[in-house]
């Protein structure tokens, strides 16, 4: 589907965001945001809870309708043909199950269908590390691999653009290296990835570029050294003295860096 | 268009890998259904008599009145007709047995013999219709004679019994089309709700609407997968009836046929109303009461365990349009009658209506997340 025009020629943007508005009642949730993101790069969206972050997103996802504003992907109008959009990308959601009683692979192929394809689904799964599991019911799977499995369902169509929902919310940090490892080898495939995430190691392993969300609104966008540098030059610093591991890396060094059985 | 195919694969796997689901929809009804069956609830009512009364004199006449009155509740119904008429009535199963007046009742001092022809299978209702045939004689002599009622040793009447055979509907009959009609309810409520309040609450229609196929196909594949299992539901029903309960059923190809049609009719029907009702229900907790209040009601007013007869001339009225009612006639008339489609068309009208109106609100109502 990369075969879609792309409108843009300076710049090789994926996704154009302009003024975008989203309210709830008198809640501005999304308050006039624009960006861009370029082909290939891995774009954070961080915030905290309420931020505005996800509704953002399910914009861009065609999931809802923005007030006012624009959101193109790949050329493509997102309000004008939700349905073309929704085709050419991958979604990963919050907090969403699949069908407890399918194996991994009949979800796989399902979601493949859906899009009029078929699928390899064994070799999707092995992408994701879950080649053991593939003929076992979803309802069996942790809330590291039910993860993962969300990952593989959003690759069924080969996205453009591939879009995490808090991808590593609630996981060990074992299950969370993991699947780290797998965005960036994603990327590495040549999709393009948005990530909203409120981990900010997460961000600053992950990201290229990352926009900062509050109150509905873009405070900050830059990459993550670019961001850090930005505050140090104000002549912040750190009350404690940073050392160069921290509790997590403790944590992993006694407890391994292999994934678990069950995560 | 093959995602439907893969929408409705993948709906079935789902519903037969759950076993719970599984018994309480398909093998449930049938064990009740079995159970009613062989404890035959048909007669509790007051026996059906039929009355020949050759003789038309006061005597024969003032018989009839004792009959009618015996007991502080009338114990028979009692109908007076010509013989032809009240034995076709007895062999369709109208009235459980019949008494035959002599001519000449109660003349000259020879012994009048009343006969008596009860329906086989009815020995009960035979029972108590001669105990009051033999009580009212003994109050007629009494009166003839003019002595105290409790000195009769012995008087003058005889009374001669014969059982006849009669090929009418029993309550297994009644009962098997009923049950294949209420399951079709229970698979269309129950299963549509829960399984969609459950995938609702998962997240998982809104991960489809994230797909370009988005979740009204989805809804597409859950009805067809729906359907399909209503219609295995009324086969095994009715089959399981005829086998265990020995119901002739259907007995010929436009007789399935009306069967295969009401079944997917009422699937359409109740399956529509389950996803109404889960639209309108926002959790589990609140599913669950509804499908009740709505599923209830119709299951004991529609004529599945015991006839509509027998409910409140007021209630009635309002009953027989009841969805579940046109689909039990209908089912009980397609399969014991072997009616065909165009015998049927009250009920297959008042199936479409409502069928169309429920499809109509659950349109309106439904929500994917």
């Amino acid at each position: 589907m990369s075969s879609e025009p792309v409108e843009d020629n300076q710049t090789d943007d994926v996704i154009r965001v302009e003024n975008l508005v989203k309210r709830y009642d008198d809640l501005k949730a999304v308050n006039g945001v624009s960006f861009e993101v370029h082909r290939g790069e891995i774009f954070g969206i961080l915030g905290p809870n309420g931020a505005g972050k996800t509704t953002t997103v399910e914009i861009l996802e065609g999931m809802r309708v923005a007030d006012s504003g624009t959101a193109m992907i790949n050329g493509i109008d997102v309000s004008r043909d939700p349905r073309a959009v929704k085709s050419i990308i991958g979604v990963q959601l919050q907090s969403v199950q699949f069908f407890d009683q399918l194996k991994l692979h009949e979800l796989v192929s399902l979601f493949g269908s859906l899009y009029s394809r078929k699928v390899n689904a064994r070799e999707l799964l092995a992408r994701v590390d879950l080649t053991e599991k593939s003929d076992s019911l979803y309802k069996t799977l942790s809330g590291g691999q039910k993860q993962r499995l969300s990952v593989a369902v959003a690759l069924v169509n080969d996205p453009v653009v591939l879009f995490l929902d808090e991808p590593t919310t609630g996981l060990d940090p074992q299950a969370r290296r993991h699947m780290w490892e797998l965005i960036s080898s994603i990327r590495d495939g040549g999709a393009t990835i948005v990530l909203t995430t409120h981990y900010m190691e997460e961000a600053e392993e992950l990201c290229d570029r990352v926009a900062i969300m509050d109150s509905g609104e873009i405070v900050r966008l830059g990459s993550p050294s670019e961001l850090i540098e930005e505050l140090l030059a104000t002549g912040f610093s750190k009350s404690r003295t940073v050392h160069p591991a921290d509790l997590e890396d403790v944590f992993i060094h006694l407890t391994g860096h292999g994934l678990r059985e069950d995560s | 268009m093959n995602f439907y195919v893969a929408l409705t694969v993948a709906s079935l796997k789902m519903y037969f890998r759950n076993w719970q689901g599984v018994f309480w929809s398909l093998f449930f009804p049938g064990v009740i259904m079995v159970i009613f069956g062989f404890i035959n609830f048909g007669g509790f009512n007051a026996p059906n008599v039929g009355v020949v009364d050759r003789s038309n004199t006061p005597v024969s006449t003032r018989l009839i009145s004792l009959l009618e009155s015996f007991g502080s509740n009338e114990a028979l119904d009692i109908t007076v007709g010509t013989e032809d008429g009240l034995a076709t009535l007895l062999d369709d199963g109208d009235i459980d047995a019949m008494f035959l007046i002599p001519e000449g009742f109660a003349e000259g001092d020879s012994k009048s013999v009343i006969s008596v022809t009860a329906d086989i299978r009815k020995p009960q209702e035979k029972a108590v219709a001669l105990a009051v045939l033999n009580a009212s004689l003994d109050r007629l002599f009494a009166e003839i004679e003019d002595v105290p009622a409790e000195f009769v040793v012995e008087n003058r009447f005889g009374v001669e019994e014969s059982s006849v055979e009669v090929d009418e509907e029993d309550f297994a009959d009644f009962l098997v089309p009923g049950i294949a009609a209420m399951a079709i309810m229970q698979g269309g409520i129950f299963g549509v709700v829960f399984s969609l309040v459950r995938f609702r609450a998962q997240g998982v229609l809104r991960r489809l609407f994230a797909t370009p196929i988005g979740p009204r196909h989805f809804l597409v594949g859950q009805v067809i997968t729906r359907l399909t299992i209503s219609l295995i539901q009324a086969y095994i029903l009715l089959i399981t009836g005829a086998l265990i309960l020995g119901v002739s059923v259907g007995g010929s190809v436009a007789a399935w046929l009306s069967l295969t049609v009401l079944a997917l009719l009422g699937g359409a029907l109740f399956i529509s109303m389950g996803l109404a009702i889960s639209g309108w229900a926002k959790t589990e907790d609140t599913a669950a009461p509804l499908s009740n209040i709505i599923a209830l009601p119709m299951m004991f007013m529609s004529g599945i365990f015991f006839p509509v007869d027998v409910l409140p001339e007021a209630m009635r009225s309002v009953v027989q349009f009841l969805p579940l009612t046109y689909l039990a006639d209908g089912m009980r008339e397609a399969a014991l009658d072997g009616s065909s489609l165009l015998e049927l068309g009250p009920e297959l009208l008042g199936l479409g209506i409502w069928t169309a109106v429920i499809f109509a609100v659950a349109t309106r109502v439904f929500k994917w997340e």
